[in-house]
């Protein structure tokens, strides 16, 4: 309850230190990942994310509640099994948001680590953004995860989780660098061995070298389905 | 107009995959264990986890479903090692496993095992052992109370990730006698973990 809090804490302060200087957006974030499994037990993933802005400090004087699409995310990897705990994967995706439609091709490295009652994971992504008019924006970002049951010492059907994540994301566009990180906290279930279902809270900063500071704070409900 | 067809169809998209995880709820395997309080273990298995183990110190309690029944476990650390307990239904001891290193093993035991994996084994890399003793509650509690061994079997349990001779890169469990003899290996099954790697 004292970490939800503290949680909490962090993500608000920026909007109300700075007032409306910096550019603050939240809203719900609705993503489905399907995850097919190959004989040779490599895997096709196919996700799809979507954002909606409930709240923007940059739309003047608020009267009523928005309700604004702000972008869709469709994306696919191909990932190669290595081991049990280590893959490879590359994935396309295409981003639709008005004004910056845009085409990415990524590269990751995964590896699961399996301690005694945690599971950790790492993700490495490279990944090159196109989008019209603009440069090429390269980006390296890694992900830490941690997976901790809430009931037992291994996660079973039927019981929840507590996630945490954080991703750094290091960018790099018409040779300007910028900063970006992501932290995720939330509960999942597992449903079967390969459903899950999972709230959380998303708190995105960036804009920390070249722009002024934006944070985006998003409510996440995520679908995943392996078979 | 084209965005808000995009909004539409991924809203749809996801309604939809809301709906059909809800649909199969009900598919929950039995097995599964949970964390029970100290109070609704049998009092026969926690006298005998007190009367074997003195210096114990609040062990965990776990409720354990199988399609063939439950069990009770305690899991806890004692003289540095981590310890699980296994008790049937009732309350009766079943077995005691001891986490220990691989230098803990005697020398021929390493040996044997070792041998086992070399034959076996393209390569491979130790990530947990245990130590498994198993036999009469009598026999269990005069082992652990004063070292007497007589009717104990002991095995010994090794998870190692390795790659087979058919190239087959795993997680494998290995069971070996008291002497580090091959008795038995099965597949250590990973969870699937698409939420975090994609």
């Amino acid at each position: 309850m004292r970490a939800i809090l503290i949680f909490l804490g962090v993500c608000w302060f920026p909007i109300y230190s700075k007032g409306q200087s910096q550019t603050f957006f939240s809203g719900v974030f609705p993503e489905v990942s399907l995850t097919r499994k190959l004989s040779n037990e490599n895997r096709i993933n196919f996700k799809i994310e979507n954002q909606f802005i409930l709240f923007d400090n940059r739309v003047g004087e608020i009267k009523e509640a928005q309700f604004t699409h702000y972008r869709t995310d469709l994306m696919a990897f191909h990932d190669w099994r290595i081991n049990s705990t280590n893959s490879m994967a590359i994935g396309v995706f295409y981003r639709f948001q008005e004004g910056a439609d845009a085409k990415r091709i990524i590269q990751q490295y995964a590896l699961i680590q399996r301690l005694r009652n945690l599971r950790l994971s790492h993700r490495f992504r490279t990944d090159q953004t196109f989008t019209k008019q603009e440069k090429i924006e390269v980006r390296f970002r890694y992900r830490l995860s941690f997976e901790l049951p809430l009931n037992g010492m291994t996660l079973d059907p039927g019981e929840h989780y507590l996630m945490i994540s954080n991703e750094p994301i290091f960018s790099l566009q018409n040779k300007e660098f910028e900063l970006e990180n992501r932290l995720v906290f939330g509960m999942g279930k597992l449903y079967s061995n390969g459903q899950k279902l999972e709230w959380s809270m998303d708190y995105r900063t960036d804009g920390f070298i070249q722009n002024d500071l934006r944070t985006r704070l998003w409510f996440k409900i995520g679908y995943f389905q392996s078979f | 107009m084209k965005i808000i067809n995009i909004l539409r169809f991924g809203f749809s998209f996801i309604v939809l995959f809301m709906l059909v995880s809800i649909a199969v709820l009900a598919q929950d395997k039995v097995e599964k264990e949970e964390r029970i309080r100290e109070k609704e273990v049998p009092k026969i298995a926690q006298e005998w986890l007190y009367d074997s183990f003195e210096k114990i110190k609040r062990p965990k309690w776990y409720k354990e479903f199988s399609d063939s029944g439950y069990s009770f476990e305690a899991k806890f650390q004692y003289d540095d090692h981590f310890h699980s307990v296994e008790f049937d239904s009732l309350g009766n001891i079943l077995d005691v496993e001891i986490e220990i290193d691989w230098s803990e093993l005697k020398e021929e035991v390493r040996s044997s095992i070792g041998n086992y994996f070399g034959e076996k084994f393209k390569e491979h890399k130790l990530i947990k052992i245990q130590i498994q003793y198993s036999g009469e509650e009598e026999d269990l509690k005069e082992f652990f109370d004063e070292d007497e061994n007589e009717g104990i079997l002991t095995q010994y349990e090794i998870e190692f990730s390795g790659i087979d001779l058919s190239g087959d890169s795993r997680i494998w469990e290995g069971t070996f006698d008291s002497q580090g003899n091959f008795l038995a290996q099965r597949i250590v099954r990973v969870l699937e973990m698409a939420n975090v790697i994609f």
